[in-house]
């Protein structure tokens, strides 16, 4: 059994290299596993059938990740398993995890491929940046949705009037102040007893989180904290010190894992098992519970490219088929809100991961990048395409036609895809809810999504 | 084929060996080792670039271009005449801001800025706001690149071009930035020169400052 203290013990004593080193290795590492594997991303199967592959990503993945392991900033050393600790941590992964309490306790499970049981859908408008007088508005209006099972944060630009600087006084204050925010927006949805799977994202020291992730602020059991890698498969102090908090405070925690495609670990195929690689990294370095990705195109900052559709879809059912850990991806999409174009991404996206096993965080709008676009509608559009799909019963194989129909209609938009609308102009901010504009948008990009194969209930 | 021909082929291949011979074809065959560089090296560096701009390249080919290039830098520099400048077109002090530790988009930009000519000289990341300014005093740069992949670092940003006025150096030094939230409108409040919304623009935005300063605009 692989504890945390023996990982911090490695990360003391394991072999040095630099890190610039570390990062050119991975890539070798990475490009030399998809030739010795034989993966290829086949432009026509964006959500593949086939078997052999997710099974092939994810041996690779295993043995890049026991090669290689993981760097450790702080000490420039690498700290490694063997393959008998990595699977016995697999072995005892957790099999639930609970958010929410009374009515709104919400369970997550593991879920095969072209599983029946709809996604965990954990509703965020992921950090995206809105004025303090209008965040608890954004953030209410991704809580008050009836599929959400837990919501998290956006980013006020500023607490008590001052902006928020990482590392300084104001980002303590601002951390409580998320905390105390989110649970007011809780109780102004209705439902004052929702989880909160990340209950601090304007924090990132970890000084700042440990403050303000207490009860008396509102934090609850059942909520929980991200902790995150440093793309590709870095840990540092600053994030393993959460990991010792949420070992003595009892709150839920997962792994979160951004990997670039285009980056470190070159093309799709090498990203793919760089990616899943990251999920052992986060099973034994962080004890996380579950494992959320957003992988990202590196030029295009969203993951609705056909690549990146695909990557999602073979490290889903890589890890559906190998393990029974709980999986995640947030949709990153470039087009903003209250455009077709970002039904059409959320469309894709949910597609590529709900029947490849995988939960759903959603949803980045509008590259996760312009401030005030973001809005409780887009998680509405992924939760219920999500529980649709499910529900439905496609296969990968009828998928994989449906995103390609799908695909066409957005792909060649990306590089320049709308801006959208901000918060405030797609929603009543006296209701909390969305404009007419907004649902009429809604209701004819899912006649259209009807047309292709995804049959939403009038 | 000729020589120069054969130096962009072998650096678009990032073919090292092949690379650092051939430099040393242009010290035996008596070519001017300038000439080389500008026409051979770093012309095979912006097809390099181009490349990875469409994602015909990704990373870890731009990294081995850019290795085998600056081996074969290694063996023409010493051979350049005192007025040469290695094709120098200007020099940038780069670094993630205050309190980021994701370098990523950096160190993609600075592989980009050295293969485009200009010496680059990385702080890393989580930088001070006031070691930028050290260093670029120190080393007389021309531009300082902060780049931020979070907001509330991000918000740095405005200090580093507040903290160069409050210093009397804001004419002296350029000051671009970029990074995951960075937008063109959050880099004009903050008083930047210039901003890269990706590798490429941050090269052509570099080379804009460079000749802006040196220009005296």
């Amino acid at each position: 059994m692989i504890g945390f203290w023996d990982v911090y013990k490695r990360s003391e004593k394991g072999p040095f290299i630099k890190e610039q080193e570390f990062d050119k290795q991975l890539g070798i590492a990475a490009n030399r596993l998809v030739q010795k594997h034989g993966i290829r991303f086949d432009r026509e199967q964006v959500i593949p059938s086939d078997d052999g592959l997710a099974d092939k990503v994810y041996q690779a993945a295993l043995e890049m990740f026991l090669e290689q392991g993981i760097y450790c900033r702080d000490t420039s050393r690498l700290i490694q398993f063997s393959r008998e600790e990595v699977q016995w941590a697999l072995k005892h992964a957790p099999t639930i995890v609970t958010y929410g309490q009374g009515p709104d306790t919400r369970v997550m499970q593991h879920r095969k491929i072209e599983d029946s049981l709809p996604p965990f859908c954990l509703n965020t408008p992921v950090g995206c940046t809105v004025a303090e007088e209008r965040f608890v508005a954004m953030v209410q209006s991704y809580a008050q949705e009836p599929l959400s099972d837990t919501f998290s944060s956006a980013f006020s630009q500023t607490v008590g009037g001052r902006p928020i600087k990482s590392g300084t006084p104001q980002e303590v204050e601002a951390a409580i102040w998320n905390v105390v925010k989110l649970r007011e927006a809780a109780r102004a949805a209705g439902r004052p007893l929702i989880g909160i799977h990340n209950l601090i994202s304007n924090a990132e020291k970890t000084d700042a989180t440990l403050a303000a992730v207490q009860e008396e602020f509102g934090a609850h059991p059942n909520d929980g904290l991200a902790v995150a890698a440093i793309a590709e498969m870095k840990v540092d102090y600053e994030r393993m010190k959460k990991v010792v908090f949420l070992d003595h405070k009892g709150y839920n925690r997962y792994g979160l894992y951004g990997p670039i495609m285009g980056g470190y670990a070159g093309g799709p195929e090498a990203t793919a098992i760089v990616h899943v690689a990251h999920h052992f990294l986060g099973l034994l370095a962080f004890g996380a519970q579950w494992h959320d990705g957003f992988p990202l195109h590196l030029m295009q900052g969203c993951n609705s490219t056909r690549d990146l559709l695909w990557l999602i879809s073979v490290t889903g059912q890589a890890l559906a088929r190998n393990t029974h850990l709980l999986i995640g991806v947030s949709p990153f999409t470039a087009a903003g809100p209250c455009t077709e174009m970002v039904v059409q991404e959320i469309a894709a996206v949910v597609l590529a991961a709900t029947v490849s096993g995988l939960h759903l965080n959603l949803v980045a709008v509008a590259r996760n990048k312009l401030p005030e676009r973001s809005s409780g509608m887009e998680a509405r559009i992924g939760a219920e395409t999500g529980h649709l799909i499910a529900g439905q019963g496609i296969t990968r194989k009828k998928a994989n036609e449906i995103v390609k129909r799908i695909l066409r209609c957005y792909e060649s938009n990306i590089p320049d895809a709308p801006r959208g609308k901000r918060f405030d102009e797609c929603y009543d901010l006296k209701t909390v809810r969305p404009n007419r504009e907004y649902l009429d948008v809604y209701d004819r990009c899912k006649e259209q999504l009807t047309k292709f194969g995804l049959e939403y209930q009038k | 084929m000729k020589l120069f021909e054969q130096i962009v082929e072998a650096t678009v291949a990032g073919d090292q060996e092949r690379c650092v011979a051939l430099a040393r074809e242009v010290l035996d065959s008596g070519a001017d080792p300038l000439q080389a560089i500008e026409q051979g090296y770093t012309k095979g560096m912006t097809i390099v670039g181009d490349k990875f701009s469409r994602m015909e390249y990704y990373l870890p080919e731009l990294i081995r271009c850019a290795d085998a290039m600056n081996a074969a830098m290694d063996v023409l520099k010493p051979h350049l005449g005192k007025d040469q400048d290695s094709g120098v077109q200007g020099s940038v002090v780069i670094g993630t801001i205050q309190g980021d530790l994701h370098d990523l988009g950096k160190n993609i930009v600075k592989t980009m800025l050295q293969a485009a000519g200009l010496t680059v000289h990385d702080l890393g990341c989580d930088v001070q706001v006031r070691s930028f300014i050290d260093k670029a005093e120190e080393l007389d740069a021309d531009v300082i690149a902060a780049s931020a992949i979070l907001t509330t670092t991000m918000a740095y940003m405005p200090d580093l071009v507040n903290l160069l006025t409050d210093m009397s150096l804001r004419e002296r030094f350029k000051v671009m930035v970029g990074g995951a939230p960075v937008t063109p409108e959050y880099a004009k409040e903050a008083g930047a020169d210039g901003y890269g919304q990706n590798a490429a623009e941050a090269v052509d935005t570099a080379k804009r400052l460079v000749q802006s300063k040196k220009g005296g605009n």
